[in-house]
């Protein structure tokens, strides 16, 4: 706007005064004044009433209804409404586990093959097939629907995000079309042990096999291509022409190997030649007399036995490791002993770092003598590697504690606040970090409420590392105040995380501190999810 | 100021009775008091924050707070003007919790030299926007001068209330006034609050 012509400073009252006399901001003489002043002049007088009409014009605007209230706004809350929510997250979780079941769980019941969750309640319930496969049928439906409400759910918690319709409908359809997409074509040849699998001597199969699921998978035949097994025992005894891939409990490579063997197990038995390398991840790995390997072996293990020909290098973190056979290449092992009889031989380079001195036999043929390192065990505390592993941790927390304030600023604001509460916070706190588990393994033994326990596990977990970023936050606010604004809150919530980890360094006081602040923090944060939860309900 | 009356205003007999009966842990009492206020709420609430699925939370959250503040309230004032209040004060702090994470406030606006308007261009400016620009650009307003202005003219709070809820002295509740109208008038002469842009202001 520019000034008006008709006014002339001084003499006339600004806008502001205008503005105050209108809404009678004014005192009272101040007011008779410019009273006065307008009574005789037509530019003052002027400039009040189109004030005053803008007033109105504002109201007016405001309080204008275009928009329809929404309707349970125009009546009473019902009583009860929290049902809704139940079975909202009942479906939302069993969506959660309908995506679990889709994709993590054909891995993970593989993986129960292995052996390396033995003992496990996770893949007791998981994996035992006869258990869960008779369910598939009635799941479908459930499935969908679970689906269907975890893509409503999303939708809703995100609406803030979908203005136009066009997007929300664009989500919700690839939401739909990826619950459609068929499984993806496969090449290989997938066979299932019931209990177990054999491919006979004599047939060949002109693709990869994937045998999954079987207590003794036993191949007798050919493969000409990939090898992979998810079984308890997995013997191989005839020809394959690609690689191995097992997860099982027991290995027994007792055929010809063209490509590379690679192994998760207990027990890793090689007596055949393979003509590439061998990654062995396993408790025990022998490799015996007769094998060969026409490349490197390389193998994290408990118990190493390596009496077969290596062409390649070894390198080997192990507790034990014995060596009888010849080896082309270098050798470097990580242990705590090591032997190496009269029939071993090294081409190349050989060290080893551990606490001990290895037992070297005079008949062994080296190229080089052992390059021995011997490294004696150092409380933790004294080495660099343990404050770079804390500082670690920190960052860690850090960083998830500033995407949790990213994501949800104001879940991450309320829980640090009810924090505050302290006494409460723990209490409840305590309640869930027991009553958690218990309810999850209790919802476990039941079929209905696998996922729901499942999830309800996960989310415990996830709950309680997070339990120290609210209380770092708290921490930090009591020491550098409430200041407003992303940066304080960020300095904030680093300062107390790094207090709190350096309090967990002090013996015996840190690992109570530790639990003090999972029982707070996991308490401040159900006190906030349960704040948002809960809706003006009649009680 | 008397705050804005609601569509089925009840006298004050009636509505000391409800709200004795609300306090006494009458159920039905609360639902016929959620029922009367709980839409003028939601209008003052989509005032006052940027986006309808805000007002809809805050309206929910702000009869949540209401439940468990009516111990606090003083009979002897208005029960609107108490409301009003809560709800403004919830508003503000969902903006402010908000902005922590936003762009930094329009501070240096307060610094800005005010023109005086030309009262024929300022009424030529109220003629030519209809009530649904009117609303856009206010929805463009940075929060604390919408806030200023929906606290003033939807909500009828008095300069004290107002400083009260911003958090700012009595003495500038004029000038935040004077300079969110300012503000206003500048995006509706620029043509700024068409309801895509409108669209676009509610989510910054």
């Amino acid at each position: 706007m520019t000034p008006s012509g008709d006014r002339t400073e001084g003499l006339h009252f600004d806008e502001m005064t205008g503005l105050l006399f209108l809404d009678q901001q004014l005192d009272e003489g101040r007011a008779r004044e410019i009273t006065q002043h307008t009574n005789s002049c037509a530019a003052c007088r002027e400039l009040l009433r189109v004030l005053k009409n803008e007033n109105v014009w504002l109201r007016q605007a405001m309080i204008a209804e275009e928009e329809p209230v929404p309707a349970r706004f125009a009546e009473a809350p019902r009583r009860g409404g929290s049902w809704a929510w139940a079975a909202a997250l009942g479906f939302g979780t069993a969506g959660a586990y309908t995506l679990w079941n889709g994709l993590i769980d054909p891995w993970m019941s593989q993986a129960s093959e292995v052996g390396f969750t033995q003992g496990n309640l996770m893949s007791m319930l998981f994996f035992s097939g006869a258990f869960w496969n008779g369910w598939n049928s009635v799941l479908t439906a459930v499935e969908f629907l679970a689906l269907g409400t975890l893509g409503a759910v999303a939708a809703w918690l995100l609406r803030r995000y979908f203005r136009r319709s066009a997007k929300f409908a664009a989500v919700m359809g690839g939401i739909i079309c990826a619950a459609m997409l068929p499984s993806s074509a496969s090449a290989a040849q997938i066979e299932h042990g019931s209990p177990n699998y054999t491919l006979a001597a004599g047939q060949e199969i002109k693709s990869d096999l994937i045998v999954r699921g079987a207590d003794h998978a036993q191949i007798d035949g050919t493969v000409d291509g990939d090898l992979i097994a998810f079984s308890h025992i997995v013997e191989v005894n005839g020809h394959v022409k690609g690689d191995v891939i097992v997860f099982a409990q027991e290995l027994h490579l007792n055929g010809p190997v063209d490509g590379n063997v690679r192994v998760f197990a207990q027990l890793a038995f090689l007596r055949s030649t393979v003509e590439r390398n061998v990654m062995a991840f396993v408790n025990t790995l022998d490799l015996d007399e007769a094998s060969s390997v026409g490349g490197s072996v390389t193998t994290g293990s408990q118990t190493t036995r390596l009496g077969g020909k290596i062409t390649g290098d070894l390198l080997a973190g192990t507790a034990s490791a014995e060596l009888n056979g010849p080896i082309g290449g270098n050798v470097k092992i990580l242990g705590r002993s090591l032997q190496v009889t009269p029939s071993a031989q090294i081409a190349g380079r050989a060290e080893f770092e551990g606490p001990e001195q290895p037992e070297i036999a005079a008949g062994a043929k080296l190229a080089s003598p052992f390059q021995v390192t011997i490294k004696k065990p150092t409380p933790g505390y004294l080495t660099w590697r343990y404050y770079w592993h804390q500082t670690l941790r920190w960052g860690a927390a850090f960083v998830l504690g500033i995407v949790f304030f990213l994501v949800a600023p104001a879940v991450f604001l309320d829980a640090s606040n009810s924090a505050k509460k302290a006494g409460l916070a723990m209490g409840i706190g305590l309640l869930f970090l027991v009553g958690l588990p218990v309810a999850a393994i209790i919802a476990c033994v039941t079929i209905v409420g696998l996922g729901l326990g499942i999830v309800t596990f996960l989310t415990y977990v996830v709950a309680v590392y997070m339990s120290q970023i609210f209380i770092g936050e708290w921490l930090g606010e009591k020491l550098l105040g409430a200041g407003v604004g992303a940066g304080a809150i960020i300095g904030r919530l680093a300062l107390g995380l790094a207090i709190l980890r350096v309090i967990r360094l002090i013996p015996f006081i840190g690992p109570l501190s530790a639990l003090v602040v999972i029982v707070w923090g996991l308490g401040a944060y159900v006190l906030t999810i349960h704040k948002r939860l809960r809706q003006p309900a009649v009680a | 100021m008397e705050p804005r009356k609601t569509a089925g205003e009840m006298n004050s007999t009636e509505l000391a009775e409800l709200l004795a009966r609300v306090r006494a842990g009458d159920s039905d009492a609360w639902g016929e008091l959620y029922r009367e206020y709980a839409p003028a709420i939601f209008r003052f609430c989509r005032r006052a924050l940027p986006a309808r699925e805000d007002a809809e939370d805050a309206t929910t959250e702000v009869f949540m707070k209401v439940r468990q503040k009516l111990g606090t309230y003083d009979s002897s004032r208005p029960f609107t003007a108490w409301l009003y209040k809560v709800a403004s004060n919830h508003c503000w702090d969902t903006l402010r919790r908000r902005r922590i994470r936003q762009d930094l406030e329009t501070g240096d606006l307060e610094t800005l030299p005010l023109e005086h308007p030309e009262p024929d261009q300022l009424e030529q400016l109220q003629a030519a926007h209809t009530s649904k620009e009117v609303r856009d650009g206010l929805a463009q307003l940075p929060d604390r001068a919408r806030m200023a202005l929906v606290l003033r003219y939807f909500g009828d709070m008095s300069y004290e209330e107002i400083a009260d809820t911003l958090g700012v002295r009595r003495a500038f509740v004029g000038v935040l006034l004077l300079r969110a109208r300012h503000q206003l008038r500048e995006i509706l002469q620029s043509g700024a609050a068409s309801p895509r842009a409108a669209a676009v202001g509610g989510h910054l």
